[in-house]
């Protein structure tokens, strides 16, 4: 019965004013007009002022129409979420090497730690919880040959694919691939530490552009956060909103780097060598077929970013997260360079490439393994984010700088 | 000599043709047979079904200038709603209803636009499709045309070149009005203009305050706002700021407009094509804001 009462109650408030003045008006006319015939006065009076306002009320609009300036309306009302709120962490004396570490751990740059130059100033202790941080976080991919080519061989009639069929076989040394997209939680700790203000950190032609990367209130930070914050329960979602130079930036302030178009496209399509020249490769992460229960993209997921822990049956060979939907990735290869993809574009401003797809690529065909967009690297989408990338060669487990390739994973990788 | 053979007697043919089918858009006399109606264009098969399930379908329109993405935005709005029926569910009626979908999808999935839609009514396609919302009890049988933009400006500058466009707007129960959000937000105001003649244009056809379209449901789509973010922001202050004579003039004579901001292609490059030169193509398909304004004129349509 409430329930009933409140649509009523709802139907009404949804009535435009001036149709309550129209009815006013034309209710008080008739009760002016059976007030005054039935000399009956507070019925001619309550039908006047009953008349009088109504006409008032749509006359008054009229006129204010007719002679105002035709204002913008006001941005919808919609109650900011409340932003996460988090201190920037204490600095750390340079002698307190404990604590050094444990900020170092914190903040995800254990990469940094993992230095062939700096490895050796590690206690073994800590060189192991480094270690153990970064095969956590980050899956190995062997060294090999990828087969880099049409983004869907399938739209090629027969005709058009001897002579469209652009590939290009490229030699990818070995490196560790971050298993999640970078969170909302990650790139906090880099803006609370200064990053943007750390000009060592930027590309040099970006320098000047770099204050104009705020967010919604002007700080500095990703385009969708308030106040140089993410939103409140939003940390485990992947960062978006963020430039290819501000995705670079993140990655060397952690000691990484983005992974380049081939390294990318290896980890994904995880190739099985089958002799010379000859390769298998998938066209998904997990496999041959599309199974829309894997990867968050156009109609499979729930229509929005989702954390990067989940879809975790759609994990690649080597351990990697969603790199087919939830959100396109930057890589730090060029758009259109290898002449492997759509060699007969024009592009409107060089772009860098993108890759896996986001939680509203509405083709299949636009999120495999192979499909590769592009974008405007000063671009700030609501559905590009990235991941980083380490060289096997840029870290050492061991006082002796060997290069940390992990033997077991190798041998398990058939490599 | 004289052969002997059986004659079959056609003579209830000579009937039904002797019986004219008007058009279900113009109302023109036309043979049962005919495939397409002799005065307008308009497919036959809409006035055949309209008979034969006992409905009276709507008409809305997707209006707009050439090269502004009504085919893409028809097209993608039918397909999301054919394969997603959550918020609005839709059935085509008839083979021919599928084929703008079959045609847009097709083409957004090789990478490319679809093709300009011809100016001659006959090649446009149609689609005759029931459409029911969460909120409402009865499904509403709908007719949507994608009809060429260099046919609505000719119609427009010449009235009555174009019967069909005529005959169709005059009974449209709303319509959608596509605006191109990039070129408006480059400055230029050609967008603006063409806009403002499409909206004189139906006012022209009919003024009737309560019937006409003054009161009847408009949704102003800012197509292309892939590349105007602040349009999906607030599309109302985009059209205040950027399309001023539109906005005043929606503000002034129509009572149900409403502002909407959409897009197809996340990103977009150029390809040369002989004979054509440099068209656009999409690096990659991720619709936004294509539902939204359909759902909000279902609604405004009363069943």
């Amino acid at each position: 019965m409430k329930g009933k009462f409140r649509d009523f109650a709802t139907k009404l408030q949804a009535v435009p004013r001036q149709r309550w003045a129209w009815l006013a008006s034309g209710l008080g006319a008739a009760f002016l007009i059976f007030g005054g015939w039935w000399n009956n006065l507070p019925l001619f009076g309550i039908g006047a002022a009953s008349f009088a306002l109504g006409v008032m009320y749509i006359l008054g609009r009229r006129t204010s129409r007719a002679s105002m300036p035709p204002k913008a309306p006001a941005a919808p009302a919609v109650a900011p979420t409340p932003i996460a709120h988090q201190e920037p962490r204490a600095p750390v004396a340079p002698e307190d090497t404990e604590g050094l570490v444990e900020q170092m751990l914190a903040q995800g740059r254990y990469a940094l730690m993992l230095r062939p130059q700096v490895v050796g100033n590690l206690s073994a202790a800590h060189r192991e919880r480094t270690r153990d941080e970064l095969t956590e976080q980050m899956a190995f991919v062997p060294a090999g040959e990828v087969e880099l080519g049409p983004w869907d061989e399938h739209a090629l009639d027969g005709a058009q694919q001897d002579e469209d069929r652009h590939t290009a076989v490229y030699r990818v040394d070995a490196y560790y691939l971050d298993r999640y997209p970078v969170t909302n939680r990650q790139f906090l700790e880099f803006v609370m530490a200064g990053g943007y203000e750390q000009m060592a950190l930027w590309d040099a032609k970006i320098l000047p552009a770099v204050i104009d990367f705020v967010d919604q209130t002007g700080c500095l930070g990703p385009r969708y956060w308030r106040h140089g914050r993410y939103h409140e329960g939003t940390e485990e979602l992947p960062v978006v909103g963020i430039s290819w130079y501000e995705a670079m930036a993140y990655a060397r302030w952690v000691g990484k780097r983005l992974a380049t178009d081939a390294e990318w496209v290896k980890a994904a399509c995880w190739p099985v060598p089958l002799g010379p020249g000859s390769r298998m490769q998938r066209r998904y992460p997990w496999g041959d077929n599309m199974d829309r229960e894997r990867a968050n993209i156009w109609g499979s997921g729930p229509g929005r970013i989702v954390p990067v822990t989940e879809f975790g049956s759609g994990v690649s060979v080597g351990g990697v997260y969603q790199l087919v939907g939830n959100v396109w990735e930057w890589t730090s290869s060029n758009f259109g360079a290898g002449g492997y993809s759509r060699p007969e574009l024009v592009l409107p401003t060089p772009m860098k490439s993108v890759r896996g797809g986001a939680y509203d690529t509405y083709f299949d065909n636009q999120a495999t393994s192979q499909f590769q967009s592009g974008e405007n690297p000063v671009a700030r989408r609501y559905n590009v984010g990235f991941r980083c990338a380490l060289g096997a060669c840029d870290v050492s487990f061991s006082e002796t700088n060997d290069a940390a390739e992990p033997v077991a994973e190798l041998q398990e990788a058939g490599a | 000599m004289i052969k002997e053979g059986t004659l079959h007697l056609d003579s209830y043919r000579l009937a039904s043709y002797a019986v004219q089918v008007p058009c279900y858009i113009c109302g023109g006399g036309n043979t049962f047979d005919a495939e397409l109606c002799r005065h307008c264009c308009a497919p036959m098969a809409l006035a055949h079904q309209a008979n034969t399930q006992k409905v009276r379908p709507r008409m809305v329109a997707a209006i707009g200038t050439s090269g502004v993405g009504k085919t893409v935005y028809l097209g993608m709005l039918m397909d999301m709603l054919s394969r997603m029926p959550d918020r609005l569910q839709l059935l085509a009626r008839g083979a021919f209803s599928i084929t703008l979908q079959q045609i847009t999808t097709a083409a957004l999935s090789r990478g490319e636009f679809p093709d300009k839609t011809p100016n001659e009514p006959d090649r446009w396609n149609w689609v005759h499709a029931q459409v029911r919302a969460q909120k409402q009890r009865h499904p509403v049988d709908l007719i949507m045309p994608d009809m060429a933009g260099e046919a609505l400006l000719e119609e427009i500058e010449h009235p009555r070149s174009y019967q069909v466009i005529r005959s169709l707007l005059s009974q449209c129960s709303g319509v959608l009005m596509l605006v191109d959000a990039s070129q408006l937000g480059s400055g230029t105001l050609e967008q603006d203009y063409f806009a403002m003649k499409l909206l004189s244009y139906l006012i022209e056809l009919d003024e009737d305050p309560k019937t006409g379209w003054p009161s009847r449901p408009i949704a102003m789509i800012f197509s292309k706002a892939d590349e105007r973010e602040d349009c999906f922001i607030d599309p109302a202050a985009f059209a205040a700021s950027h399309a001023s004579g539109l906005w005043r003039l929606c503000q002034e004579r129509f009572r149900e407009v409403q502002f909407f901001a959409s897009g197809v292609a996340g990103s977009c490059a150029y390809r040369n094509v002989p004979k054509l030169g440099r068209v656009r193509v999409p690096l990659r398909v991720e619709p936004r804001g294509i539902i939204e304004p359909f759902e909000w004129l279902i609604g405004r349509i009363k069943s």
